[in-house]
Order: C-alpha cells, then structure tokens, then sequence
C-alpha cells in the first residue's frame, strides 16, 4: 500500500511516498499489524525518513488541554505534555486531566502531574495562574 | 392560581406594547403575555424602520388615516420616549413613462390623504436631495422618517411597565374561556374572559389581541373565525456603516402593482448602516425565517440599480422579517387593519392583520383601542401617568467631554467592551438589568447594539454572555440566544 | 515622557479655580496591541535604546491572540522549541516586564488621527496622546457567516472557530456536542481537535476550494489523527433548525465554487464552526487614513513598514495574516529596526519602486521599496502548486530567484531582496513559473 507523508519536521515540508507490504491503518483497526516499510521516497534527509517511519510504527503526539484551577484568576489554565506520548495513549490522557484540578497561583512550566499513566512525560502549565482577586 | 386583571393585552410587540401604554394612562390594570422572551422578537423587530408618510395606503382606510397621524405626532412621542428618530424625507425613483404615472399616483393618493409636502421632483433635486441616487424623476415625501424598531417597540414596553403594566413574558395563550365555559358555546350575559397560558390562567373584563403573526389564532378563541393570516416572508440585508453617508435618505423605485410588496427599498438606519429589501414571498409556517440564496442575488442585483455603489461585500449581516397578511398569495396587495370588537363578544378587541403601516400607526390604533374601550366603560386618567421614558445612555454618541465624566462617576464606562459600535461595560450592565427583566443575548444585543457591528459579536460575545450569566446567576446551559430552546451552550468543558 | 497641561481660567460657584483641560501626552512611539507583534516590536525597539515606548492593550493581560492558543506548534523556528501560544506570549511579557516597557492594560483606543494622535479609553477616563511614531499592531478578526452569506436559519449552535476558541479555552465553556466544520483553516482544524478531546463528535470538515487551506500539520493531527474526513470543493448551502441548530445541507461546488444542484446531502449536527478566513482588524489603520491594499486587507507599506501616513508604522497580522508567529514577532524586530532610524532621522527615504505580482501570486509585502536597502518579500501563492521558481523582474531582468519543491497558499514565502539585485528604479515584478 502506497500512502504520502507531508514531513512536518522542518518548513521544507517534503512530501515522503511511502510503501508498505501489509495493509496498515490506524492502531485502533489492527494494533497487532506493523506495517513492512518497503520503500521510503520523496525525503530530503535522514531526519523526514525517521519521522515517517515513526508515523507508521508509534506515532506520537504532544497533547494539550486545559485543567480546572480553584482559587485563581481564570476558571481553567492551559497545559500541555512535556513530551509526547503514543498517539493511542491520547484520550487516556485527556481522561486524566478532567479528574485534575490545581490550586491558585501557579506558574509556567509547574508540574500538574508527573510521569502521567507512565509515559514518561509530565503534565505542565502554560499560562500564570494568579490567585483570585477579592471581590 | 389566577390571575385577574381589567384588561390583558395579548402580543408585546409595537401594538401590544402601544396599546398597554395608552391603557397604562388609566385606572386600570393590566398583564401584556408575551409568548416569547422579549417584545420585539417577531415582526416588531423585523421591519424597515420606516415612519411611512401615508402615500401608499388607500384613501379612506384605517391604514390611511392612521399612518398619517402615526407619522404627524412622531416627534412627540420620540421626545418622551428618547429614542432615536431622524425626519429625513424619502425618494420613490423612476426611470420611464411608466414609472412617472406610478409615482403620481402615488401624489394623488396621498394628497388625498393629507400627507404633507408631497412633491414631485426632477433629476436635478434627486441629485441635490440624494446625489448617490439615480433617478430620472421621484416622489419626494418630506415627512417620511426613520426610527429604532427595537428601541421603539422596548421604550413602549418600558413605560408601559414603568405606569404600572405588568409584563408576562413566555406566556402563550392556549386557550380562551368565557365566564367558565369556551367561546364556541352561545354567549353569557356578562363577559368575563378566562385566559389559558402555558404558565397559569389569567382573568379580565377585556382582552386585546396584538398577537400578530397569531392574531388569527387568538381570534378563532375569542370566536371569530373570518381571518386568516397569510405569512409573506421578506428578506433584508444590512450593509456596512461605511456606505451609511452615501444614503441620507430612504430611496425606493416606483412599486409595481402587481407585487404585494413595495419593491426592493434601500433604507437608512438611525445607527449609520444601510437596509436593502426586502423581497417578498408567501411562505407556509409562521416562523420560517430562514434567509434564501436566490433572494441574496436578487436584492444586490436589483438595489444596485438605483444604489450603484452597492457591491455583495459591503454586506454584513441579512435577517428576516414576516408579514402578518390578510390577503393571500393569490390576490396579492393590501387588506385594511382589522381593529374590531363584536357585540356578540363584548370586551374582546381584535386586531388583525397589523402589517406595514403598522409600525407608523401604533400610537393611532393604540388610541383607537382606547376609544373602543371608552364608550363602554368610564375611563379615569391617572394623575401620575409619565410619559416620559429615559433610554440606557449611548457612550458613543456622547462629546468626548461627556464620556469623561461619565467614565469619572462609573468607571464601567471606560471598559469597551464592543469594540466595532464602542459599547461600555456600563451599557451591557444597564442592559442585563433591564426594567423588563429580559436576560436573552438578542435582548442585550438590540439594547444597546453590541455584537451589530462589522465582527458581528467576534470579540465580544465571549464577554457579554460571561456578565449575563454572572449577573444573572445563569449556568451556561441557561444562556439562550433570542427564544426558549435557543441554547448557546452545553455546560463546562471542566467541571467542578 | 512629556505633558502638555493646557489650562484656561473658570468661574465655577465656589470660588475660582483653574480648569484643567485634558492633558496630551506625549511620547516617542505608542504602539497600539500588546499582542506577539506589539510586545516583539516593543522589546526591540528598546534594545535599539528608544525607551519611551507605550503599548496600549485593551485586554486585561498582554499576548493577544496567544493567550487562547492552547494547543502547541508556536516557537518552532525561534526557540527551537514546540511551544503553547500563552507560553510564547510570556517569553516577550517577561522580557517586556524585565525592561520596563510600559503597557497600559484594559484600554482601548477610540481614535487615531493622521497626526498621531490617540485617544484611549479606560477605567481612569479618556486620555489623549501624541507619538513621534505609531505603530499598528492590532491583529486580525474573523470571516462570518454572514460576510459569505450563508443562507438559513439564524439559530443558536453557530459560531466562527475564534470564538468557539475563546469560549473553550478561556471562559471554560462547552459550545456543541455534534459539530461540522467549514473552512479547513488553520483555526477551525485546531478546534476539530480541541472539540473531539474533549467528547464532540466531529462529523467533518467542508472546504469550498479544491484545497486544504490550513498547515499539513494541522490536517495531519488535528483530522487525519481523528478519522475526521476533510471533503475539498464543498460548502454549506443550509442551516436548519428553529432555535438551536439542527442540521446543515452541503453540496459540491464547480470550478467557479458555485453550488452543484442536486449533490446536497444532509447532516445532523447542533454545532457549526465557520472557519474561512481572517482579515486584519484595519478600522484603525482605516481611521488614521493609511491606505489598504484590497488583496490583504492592510496598510500598504514599504520596506521600513511605514504605511502611506508619515510615521505610522503596521507589522503582524494587522499588515499580513500570518501563519506562524515567529515570522510575526521577525516582521516586528525588522519594523522596530525601522522605527528606531526613523527617530533618528525623523523621516525615512522615498519608496518609489513598486511591487507587481502575477496572478498566481495572491500579494506581496512590502508594495513598494526604496531599493536602497536589503529587505524581505513576504508572499503567499493563490494555490498550491509544486516544482516551482518565484522570480523577480526589473523589465526583463531577472533580478531574483527563488526554487520552491512546492508551494501551498497556507504557507506564507518569505524572499530576501538585496539593494545590490535591482537593476534600476522600475518597477518590480513577482511572477511565478512552474518547471
């Protein structure tokens, strides 16, 4: 099976012609099924070939989202994976971080959750949280 | 438990409202039930904004007659209500021979009338009057104007509710009763009329009925069965306020007189946009207000005609408006205003069939009504009737002199919170906290015209919806837009 | 910073006592947005040395448009890194912070003059200012349903991707549960993603034109990653429901992107997100009378940025729209390079040589140039295409040239013109060639 990557690596953005000898889809359709790379065309250099191969193995994505804050200056603050994690692994994490709530003040970069369903990457802030100001 | 009132208005509109104002003058008390969430939701806030001068009704009408004193005491009553109003005079252009004996017509017909200062007038006075308009000859109406139709239809709202009016709203009538037994039996000998809504029972010696679009419907439940409303929708477009200089007047071409309507109007607005429509056409529901894409081509085709500056980008939003007809798709053109009582059904006024000039002859039905009710009963004027209504203050329109102090005594007023027509944070929290108790984002948004600017609500929506449902005490699935099930939203995306 | 207290004499029932008019304040440069192209311009400038610089922003808190980018992708090219937008935005708020630079908060500008005058509006009052230099840093707003005419109902449920954006990510509120997407832009691809995290279905994606106009990123992580399908040469032609949305009809369009009779299929859904374009927020820079090229909808300029009003300067999305912010906060430093000599010099040179493109090409940035100093073309292709040349004339001189595997309309190109390529002082032209 034939199917065309545009690499995201860097702002060339080469479009990368895989092949592939098993039928391969998304891991939620055949998650014992890896696909056989057959033939890798289009890649500029060496870094598009390991994105792509990466796509097709263990596709992993930074995942973002917002987590309830008490006592703050905004209702939800914005974070984000420090790393990315499996791209089957996202709604888990997602699922997660409804159940998270942090206290106010908070700063960028502060840790929410560390090592988040063991994948080695933490949860983290994005936007300063401020405590509440009184009314 | 019910309700008991001396009279109960059906229908919050500009009639409606009219109605219980001129009511709300005497000892007598009176509930307006208004189905939906606001009084200018249906055809009240979904017009032209046109004060008519009286030319295009029949001599000898109701429609005649009250237009021309609708139009005449304007002033006066924009004054006591503070609202905005602009005299500006209107146009009827044309092109052929054809035309020319329309538009004298016309002159005839509202020389007849009594209409004041009609002229008819060359290319040069077209240009001299309108110079973006294109006309070989027109009809020039001196006394034609152009108002607010919300702020119109809530200041009459408003004092009427300020003399003592009390105003229901979500109450829709479902059914009408005389002294415990429906209308459809014979009559008893005192009338006395039980009001069913959807929220409570209601009783009065008399009842109005403005309900517009449904006023055929309430009839039928106060026994008259001879009308029928025909619902003819008519599409609008509004253009961008930086063509709004380019028309210092209402221009429109010569009506054909096979049409129903009047022919594709240009209109200036009181708040600097232009109107373009609108169409006509005879639809099947009552609250189809869905916009047509033939119609969109149409309108922009046929307005550039006489507008050529008109171009499909200057366009910034379309709405829709529903004509309450008595005449139906087949024979076309205009029935008189129904306003009737029947001795078989005492104490029920009908009002039927109210389209335009309906919005110009308010104050004159209104005082009709009143009449009718008079030679039946003793009115007494109350001594502390006020006519007088103060609208929410309009930081833009203030000198800079002004809005500094007004932003020295609240500083509300120095947060914008719309940025396209520069509304404050103060005129949003004046609007929340209407005297009518209307908590919609329409409400908000035709108070003080928030989000009818160029970005249409982009950068403010998110905020005014947040003031609503914190001053309001509302969860976000609360939030309705214009009418009940127009929910905005879904709840949190983070729950406590 | 300077004051300028006028003060005439009034009698007033308590005694005389002097009236003070309001004050003009002055200062060197007012730099209206505190958004990534204001704080960028603004850091700059002071390391440059101007320091009386005033940012005025009308939000509570600076970083503009960032603050509501949850998702990441900001940073990649200027901090080597994948950063949120409210994290981007802080790296310039620290800085900003950490050099004094002063930003007025929670005040909007009410009026702009060609003189450089501006008139704010907060909660202390109105305040009148006069710069050396303005410069226009106002971001861009949203294409609505309206602008494209869409007809249909008005009903609750329809919201452009921005404020859908804003509601999800700043005011924590949940707008839909079953949506469908028009315009496959950059924000309404973010906002498929967004929505599906958080439990809407998104059904699909509708694009009028024959291709995708948002980033190959975007399409691959925020549909491809969702089996969302994306349908190219579609567009809505109705919206049903009587108070909150219920559905929409799509059709196909032809090649002149009109409807197809006959192809309309239904969906169910409550929400609808309108993602189709941006246009700068250019009432401002309308106000103050710079003129507007009608093909990006901002000030024209020259190299240096300054727009056609003397003094007045405009960089980032308000000039442009942008697709990545690090070009944004590039176009500002370049901007604040052009300020600082115009300070200096209090007026800056001529830019007599204009700039032409094909019509491939969908505009240029700068219009027009002096061709005495090096600059950077900014331009955009109307639609993709691969194996490419963009190539600058004087006459028939080649005098750049620049070969493109592929260019696709949602990547903004960016081309260094040297003073040493021009040839003469005609005009350029900016053609595009397929090989």
């Amino acid at each position: 099976m034939n199917r065309i990557f545009t690499c995201i690596i860097c702002p060339v953005g080469c479009e990368i012609e895989v092949t592939t000898r098993n039928p391969f889809g998304y891991p939620d359709k055949r998650p014992d099924e890896e696909p056989v790379i057959l033939e890798i065309n289009g890649a500029n250099c060496e870094r598009g070939k390991a994105y792509v191969e990466n796509e097709l193995k263990n596709p992993q994505r930074i995942v973002t989202s917002s987590v309830r804050v008490s006592g703050g200056n905004m209702p939800i603050v914005s974070v984000r994976l420090s790393a990315p994690v499996p791209r089957d692994r996202m709604m888990d994490v997602i699922e997660e971080l409804r159940h998270i709530s942090i206290e106010a003040p908070a700063k960028i970069g502060q840790v929410v959750v560390k090592n988040i369903l063991g994948s080695g990457s933490d949860v983290i802030v994005t936007k300063q949280v401020q405590k509440a100001s009184p009314h | 438990m019910t309700q008991i009132y001396d009279c109960i208005v059906i229908g919050g509109g500009v009639i409606g409202s009219a109605v219980a104002r001129e009511l709300s003058r005497y000892e007598l008390t009176i509930a307006v039930l208004e189905k939906e969430l606001d009084v200018c939701t249906e055809t009240s806030g979904r017009n032209s904004a046109v004060l008519h001068a009286g030319f295009n009704n029949k001599p000898g009408s109701l429609m005649a007659k009250l237009c021309v004193e609708g139009n005449t005491g304007f002033d006066r009553t924009a004054h006591e209500l503070d609202i905005p109003f602009k005299r500006t005079g209107k146009l009827v252009v044309g092109f052929d021979n054809e035309d020319l004996a329309g538009i004298t017509f016309l002159k005839d017909q509202g020389d007849q009338n009594g209409c004041p200062g009609l002229e008819l007038v060359d290319r040069d006075r077209i240009k001299s009057l309108a110079p973006n308009i294109e006309g070989n000859f027109a009809l020039y109406s001196p006394m034609t104007g152009i108002l607010n139709t919300f702020l119109y239809t809530i200041a009459l709202a408003e004092n009427a509710h300020q003399n003592g009016a009390a105003y229901f709203f979500d109450h829709e009538v479902t059914d009408i009763f005389r002294s415990g037994r429906n209308l459809s039996g014979r009559s008893e000998p005192e009338p006395e009329y039980e009001i069913q809504t959807n929220h409570g029972r209601f009783r009065t010696r008399w009842v109005i009925n403005c309900a517009g679009l449904y006023s055929d419907k309430i009839a039928r439940m106060l026994g008259n069965q001879d009308y029928t409303i025909y619902p003819c929708r008519g599409e609008y477009f509004i253009l961008d306020r930086k063509l709004g200089p380019y028309l210092t007047m209402p221009a429109y071409p010569v009506p054909n007189a096979k049409a129903g309507g009047l022919g594709i109007h240009l209109t200036p607005t009181v708040d600097g946009t232009i109107l373009i429509g609108p169409s006509a056409e005879y639809i099947d529901e009552k609250d189809d207000y869905a916009s047509t894409q033939e119609v969109s081509n149409l309108l922009i085709k046929d307005g550039a005609r006489i507008f050529p500056r008109l171009q499909a980008n200057s366009i910034i939003r379309s709405y829709t408006g529903i004509r309450p007809k008595l005449t139906g798709k087949n024979s076309g053109g205009y029935a008189d205003f129904v306003i009737e009582e029947r001795d078989i059904f005492p104490g029920a006024i009908n009002l039927i069939g109210i389209e335009s000039p309906g919005l110009t002859s308010s104050i004159p039905i209104a005082r009709l009504v009143i009449n009718m009710i008079g030679q039946k009963e003793n009115l007494r004027e109350k001594p502390d009737f006020d006519p007088h209504r103060h609208s929410l203050l309009c930081f833009r329109d203030q000198s800079r002199d002004v809005q500094r102090s007004l932003i020295q005594a609240d500083p509300d007023y120095g947060e914008i919170i719309c940025r396209c027509e520069t509304v404050t944070r103060a005129e949003i929290l004046a609007a929340i906290h209407n005297p009518l108790g209307v908590a919609t984002l329409a409400g908000i948004k035709v108070r003080t015209r928030a989000m009818m600017g160029r970005c249409q609500g982009g950068y403010c929506q998110t905020r005014i919806t947040e003031l609503l449902m914190q001053e309001k005490n509302l969860k976000p699935q609360e939030v309705l837009y214009a009418r009940k099930s127009s929910n905005m939203f879904f709840g949190r995306v983070r729950e406590i | 910073m300077k004051e300028i207290k006028s003060q005439i004499p009034s009698m007033n029932p308590m005694g005389s006592t002097m009236q003070t008019l309001p004050e003009t304040i002055l200062h060197d440069v007012i730099i209206i947005g505190g958004g990534p192209a204001g704080l960028a311009a603004a850091i700059e400038l002071k390391r440059l040395g101007v320091s009386d610089i005033l940012i005025l922003e009308r939000e509570k808190e600076p970083g503009g448009i960032l603050r509501q980018c949850i998702h990441d992708g900001f940073g990649l090219f200027r901090f080597k890194e994948s950063l949120s937008g409210p994290e981007y935005a802080a790296r310039f708020i620290e800085q900003s912070k950490a050099q004094e630079i002063e930003c007025l908060t929670n005040t909007s500008v009410l009026e702009i003059t060609p003189q450089k005058e501006v008139i704010t509006a907060s909660g202390n009052g109105l305040t009148t200012y006069r710069a050396k230099a303005v410069i226009l840093a106002m971001g861009c707003r949203e294409r609505t349903r309206e602008a494209i005419l869409i007809p249909g109902s008005r009903v609750a449920g329809v919201y452009t991707a921005g404020v859908a954006q804003s509601y999800m990510n700043l005011k924590n509120i949940m707008i839909g549960r079953t949506a469908v997407i028009l315009g496959s832009g950059d924000i309404g691809l973010i906002m498929a993603r967004r929505l599906t995290l958080e439990g809407a279905q998104v059904k699909a994606v509708f694009e009028i034109q024959p291709h995708a106009n948002g980033l190959p990123r975007n399409i691959e992580q925020c549909l491809n990653d969702f089996h969302i399908p994306l349908f190219l040469s579609h567009t809505i032609t109705n919206i049903k429901g009587h108070n909150r949305l219920e559905g929409v009809t799509v059709s196909q369009v032809d090649g002149n992107l009109r409807p197809v009779s006959g192809t309309e299929k239904d969906y169910a859904c409550d929400t609808l997100i309108i993602s189709v374009g941006l246009i700068p927020e250019n009432e401002l820079s309308e106000m103050a009378g710079t003129a507007i090229d009608p093909r990006t909808h901002g000030s024209i300029v020259d190299e240096f940025y300054q727009t056609s009003v003397k003094g007045i300067f405009a960089a980032g999305n308000v000039l442009q729209v942008h697709d990545l912010v690090d070009f944004v906060s590039l176009e500002a430093e370049r901007l604040a390079a052009s300020v600082s000599l115009y300070l200096e010099k209090t007026s800056l040179p001529e830019a007599g040589i204009s700039i032409e493109s094909d019509l491939n090409i969908a505009f240029t940035v700068p219009q027009h140039i002096t061709g005495r100093s090096d600059c950077i073309l900014s331009l955009r292709v109307r639609e993709p295409v691969k194996k490419c040349k963009i190539i600058l004339l004087q006459g028939d001189t080649v005098i750049r040239e620049a070969r493109l595997p592929k260019a696709i309309p949602a990547e903004m190109i960016q081309i260094p013109v040297c003073a040493a390529d021009l040839v003469s002082l005609e005009k350029i032209k900016v053609v595009l060639e397929h090989e």
